[in-house]
């Protein structure tokens, strides 16, 4: 039996029970989210003995100390310079081979194409930290160990298939009508690509790109494994060796250093959010 | 991507003869590439596996004599286990926290970009720069937690110092970092749903916790299934945001299989036995990959197929 609840109070409930509930998960969302970040901005402007007393939260006076300690330690120029110069690389190598093989993948039929498509999507569900053990042994015996070039190739590997997978999806959805006309007209098979698929692709194009600055950027297990000399860190190795360096832990340069390594990443989010959420939210990008 | 008939054209210029090699010159070098280190990775660390190593790196085959070392070894043991509990409840915690974010950025109409673009943030957060976010969430003095307990007039709690805390915290940053994601993919389900079935279901007599487990739920299972291999693939191979938080410790209560192949290999030198561990995460993280794969994508085509 069940009792048919009614009275003012049960009405109440069920017409604000879901709003609640929606405002009490959104509000959790956005403190969840924003605290770590707001922290350590907050903590970042503080001198290093407030934060120890954990008296307030907000900074007495806001101090740009940490950032001006940051930005004049010795290796931070060299350190800066290397996470650009593997990002820019790590970028542009995987997105032009992904973009080949999309192209492939989405227009052609031919013999293994599924076999060889799998074998695109087999890397991603590797653990990439699993790798870091034989790859340090194979460049190693190549003599790769602290030189670009074996960030370069590690960083592209990893990020190819990501990329073909977002692209393959892209161009499968653009209607062949649109390419077949424009082989009417006499284009071949690089200028239907850049002048027909490209341009209309680029919302995939451009998650692609951010998805695979988003990783070199952050790349943190393969540094760790295939890199020991001071000058060849890149950003995120160095925060991490923060924590030895410092003898007695400034926590304020430690914030300081770990906005200014992630900031330029969200700038780059901020400013094409729109289409990575969509690309996401769309269902193209898949892990 | 099954409507794929070739181009039947490749323009007047084209060279006939080249044109069966066309797709394969497109699609192999990314592929020679992928697998030229990955694969190598995968099958040197195999190989590897089956050896003993010494300091210089000079290996020895002892077959499977690294395998039953390990197993036997009960740090090993320990480890295993607080790698599986680690990834249980992060995937139980990730899911739970990822349904109720897509939820209510479904639902949600004033902000609704606002909302979507900063739930994604955490995703573009470094591994290492969550985990030094977290340290100063949770640090003894100087930490949000401690500061806003000491404001309430609270004694400090030392979280990154106890065991289980510690344990619960890495829980939490590993949560901070995946679960935006996974919310993202859960939302795109949420808008492929035809509204009149809950307008629907809402006329014939349906509670709303009804309507999401007999309407919501099965319409999104393909979702749901990327977004568990997504959640789990981050659990299995936490490394970066433990190692950076807690180092395994304290107590070694935050000492997962990745730490401590890192430590096998990289501090003791034994990379033999670091394999062995390579090999145990592949092979959980690829039979979990599968079964997600076996239940969520093929045993519903249909909607795999619309979602793309």
């Amino acid at each position: 039996m069940r009792v048919q609840e009614s009275g003012p109070m049960a009405l109440l409930f069920q017409r604000l029970g879901p709003k609640v509930l929606i405002w009490f998960t959104l509000t959790f969302l956005v403190i969840w989210t924003a605290t770590p970040i707001i922290w350590a901005i907050l903590s970042s402007f503080k001198d290093p003995l407030e934060i120890y007393e954990s008296k307030s939260l907000l900074p007495e006076v806001w101090r740009l100390d940490a950032y001006r300690k940051v930005l004049s330690m010795p290796g931070f120029g060299t350190w800066l310079m290397n996470s650009i110069i593997v990002t820019v690389v790590a970028t542009i190598v995987p997105l032009i081979l992904a973009i080949l093989a999309a192209y492939g993948f989405a227009r052609y039929a031919f013999k293994f194409r599924h076999v060889l498509l799998l074998l695109y999507l087999i890397p991603r569900i590797i653990p990439r930290v699993s790798l870091i053990v034989p790859l340090n042994d194979l460049m190693s015996d190549l003599g790769l160990i602290n030189t670009y070039s074996v960030l370069f190739i590690t960083y592209i590997a990893s990020a190819v298939p990501l990329a073909t997978w977002i692209l393959v999806g892209f161009f499968g959805s653009i209607p062949k009508e649109i390419e077949e006309s424009a082989t009417l007209d006499g284009a071949n098979m690089w200028n239907r690509l850049r002048h027909v698929m490209l341009p209309m692709a680029w919302p995939g194009v451009v998650t692609a790109a951010v998805l695979c600055l988003r990783e070199a950027w952050n790349e943190f297990s393969f540094v760790l494994a295939l890199v020991n000399q001071t000058d060849m860190r890149t950003l995120p190795y160095q925060l991490y060796m923060l924590k030895d360096s410092m003898g007695i832990q400034d926590y304020a340069v430690y914030n300081a250093f770990t906005i200014l390594t992630v900031l330029p990443l969200l700038l780059v989010y901020l400013l094409l959010e729109r289409k990575v959420v969509d690309s996401i939210v769309s269902g193209a990008v898949k892990s | 991507m099954s409507h794929t008939t070739p181009m039947v054209e490749d323009g007047p210029t084209g060279a006939d003869r080249l044109k069966p090699f066309v797709p394969y010159l497109l699609v192999l070098p990314g592929l020679l590439f992928v697998m030229g280190i990955l694969g190598y990775a995968v099958v040197g660390g195999i190989i590897l596996s089956l050896n003993e190593t010494d300091m210089f790196m000079n290996k020895t085959f002892v077959g499977l004599k690294n395998y039953i070392d390990v197993f036997a070894d009960p740090r090993f043991q320990d480890a295993m286990v607080r790698t599986l509990n680690f990834v249980v409840i992060s995937i139980v915690l990730g899911i739970f926290m990822s349904m109720s974010f897509a939820l209510v950025l479904y639902k949600v109409v004033r902000g609704r970009r606002f909302f979507r673009g900063l739930s994604l943030v955490p995703y573009f957060v470094s591994g290492i720069a969550t985990a030094v976010m977290f340290r100063f969430i949770f640090t003894t003095s100087g930490g949000f937690v401690n500061t806003v307990l000491a404001q309430l007039g609270l004694p400090a709690q030392s979280w990154l110092g106890d065991p289980t805390l510690a344990f619960v915290v890495a829980i939490m940053a590993n949560c901070w970092f995946m679960v935006p994601f996974a919310s993202l993919i859960l939302l795109g389900g949420l808008q492929t749903i035809d509204k009149d079935l809950y307008d629907a279901a809402a006329i014939d007599g349906a509670n709303p916790i009804q309507i999401f487990f007999r309407i919501t739920l099965p319409l999104i299972k393909p979702m749901l299934g990327v977004s568990l291999i997504w959640v789990s693939y981050i659990s299995f191979s936490t490394f970066d945001i433990v190692l950076a938080l807690t180092s395994g410790g304290p107590l070694k209560a935050t000492e997962l299989v990745s730490i401590y192949m890192y430590e096998l290999a990289f501090q003791q030198l034994n990379f033999g036995q670091g394999a062995v561990l390579m090999v145990v995460l592949l092979v959980f993280n690829t039979v979990l990959s599968l079964i997600y794969i076996k239940i969520f994508v093929m045993g519903d085509r249909r909607h795999s197929e619309a979602g793309k």
